[in-house]
């Protein structure tokens, strides 16, 4: 009963519900402000994305009469819930050790595409033909990063396993206290492969540009979420943010868990920095600096380099 | 509480872009100039968005013609209330150089209440901007709220 409770605070307050939203909707703006720096423009103030939320909470929700009611407005609720879920699986090295101590990497491999796949609920639901365009879009592109993302979490838990002698650990609590005792697996040559891999598939699935394929608003008038607006928006935008602290928090846990001192403020704030630079190297940057690429090019993109690195990686691992 | 969400909510207005039958020149100032990173209309916090549904102010360029009379009530009506409608350019206005044409329908304030005209044939991409800001002041009106 007690871990039952236990379990839905970590969901709701730390580090999954407000911690991982406060986190996230401030590295939204800082990416949002840095993007526009690097662009030579003053940028939006840092309370922005507070204030788009705001603003679509008092706006008036339309649902098309030629859609499918139930899905239409389930979708965004199941975005929003998957993550704040999938937020309380997410180690904060020398803070939180995680909500489960065996196979949460397998848990999280399974909950991270749900923003994806209610998106695409969502799309298939609001029966536009721009959605459906969005939709085999969001199809495409989860395909094409979810086989990198699987090789480089079984190249983790490969290496882990095979050093502790269990053949293959899928606990992050292990992985950690594992890097804890043996360095971080960043530094590790035969990991530096499955980095760069991860770092390729950030962009990906968070779709910002060079891969907002499936959300390009002059193509497709923004795809799957075009139906939406008001409340139902702002859900899908909360889901979002929190996707960005789940999958920032799963690379610093999986390559870089390095903790400062035995304090835990000071390893909290450590792993929100640490996140950052992850953000501002993957994301913003990119972001700011490169087009769109077409759908067929980014799905070769992701299945030439990411994938092929991260199978670098899973071999070095199986035969050294 | 719902008196500063409208507060905070003004901060935040989304661009949605209507080409009403324009000859395409405001449709340069406005869309490839005023807001390109260049004259970064994302310090007002403003957003350009590709669906009506997101939309929070809505700038209509070109003269209303005949064929696109009905396109643009019904897009017109696809954006979610509280909106605010700008009209770029003279052509929605009288319908500039195109007036008396057997072409246009009627001037956009006959089909619709349009709140801010930001006249010129183009206006200047800084005109389009203000009448952004304009816009602003009177979506704050309408939600009842003081300017402070």
């Amino acid at each position: 009963m007690l871990d039952t409770i236990l379990a839905i605070l970590h969901m709701c307050i730390f580090p999954g519900g407000v911690f991982a939203l406060a986190v996230a909707l401030f590295f939204k703006a800082l990416d949002r402000r840095i993007a526009a720096r690097v662009q030579r423009r003053v940028g939006p103030p840092l309370i922005q994305p507070v204030l788009d939320i705001a603003k679509l909470l008092t706006k008036e929700t339309l649902i098309p009469r030629t859609a499918h009611r139930a899905a239409f407005i389930m979708a965004p609720v199941l975005a929003f819930t998957g993550m704040a879920v999938c937020a309380a699986f997410i180690p904060v090295p020398g803070v939180y050790s995680g909500l489960t101590n065996m196979g949460d990497l397998l848990v999280i491999l399974y909950l991270l595409p749900i923003p994806a796949i209610a998106l695409m609920l969502g799309a298939a639901a609001s029966s536009n033909t721009f959605s459906s365009v969005g939709f085999s879009r969001e199809m495409l592109m989860t395909l094409a990063y979810e086989l990198p993302l699987i090789m480089i979490l079984l190249a983790v838990a490969m290496l882990v396993g095979k050093e502790t002698g269990v053949g293959a650990e899928f606990s992050l609590a292990n992985i950690l206290s594992y890097q804890a005792a043996n360095g971080s697996l960043g530094f590790h040559p035969v990991m530096l492969p499955a980095f760069v891999a991860y770092m390729i598939f950030l962009p990906g699935t968070m779709g910002v540009a060079p891969f907002d394929i499936p959300e390009a608003e002059q193509e497709v008038l923004e795809g799957p979420l075009l139906e939406y607006g008001g409340p139902l928006l702002a859900l899908y935008q909360i889901g979002s943010a929190l996707k960005t602290f789940v999958v920032l928090g799963l690379g610093v846990a999986l390559f870089f868990p390095g903790t400062l001192c035995d304090f835990w403020p000071v390893n909290l704030v450590w792993f929100v920095v640490k996140c950052f630079l992850l953000m501002l190297v993957t994301l913003t940057v990119v972001k700011a600096a490169t087009g769109r690429f077409r759908i067929d090019q980014a799905f070769w993109f992701y299945i030439k380099f990411p994938a092929v690195l991260a199978l670098i990686s899973l071999v070095l691992v199986w035969w050294l | 509480m719902s008196n500063l969400l409208n507060k905070l909510s003004v901060r935040s207005p989304w661009l949605f872009r209507i080409n009403a039958g324009s000859c395409n020149g405001c449709d340069v100032e406005l869309a490839t100039t005023a807001l390109i990173p260049r004259f970064d209309v994302e310090r007002f916090g403003c957003r350009y968005c590709g669906s009506p549904r997101h939309a929070d102010v809505v700038l209509i360029t070109g003269p209303v013609t005949l064929k696109m009379r009905d396109k643009v009530l019904k897009l017109w009506d696809e954006i979610p209330n509280p909106k605010v409608t700008v009209a770029v350019g003279i052509c929605p206005i009288s319908g500039g150089v195109f007036r008396d044409s057997y072409s246009l329908a009627e001037p956009l304030d006959h089909l619709i209440p349009v709140d801010v005209n930001v006249p010129g044939c183009p206006p200047r991409p800084q005109a389009i901007l203000e009448g952004v800001v304009l816009a602003k002041k009177i979506w704050m009106r309408k939600l009842g709220i003081e300017e402070g």
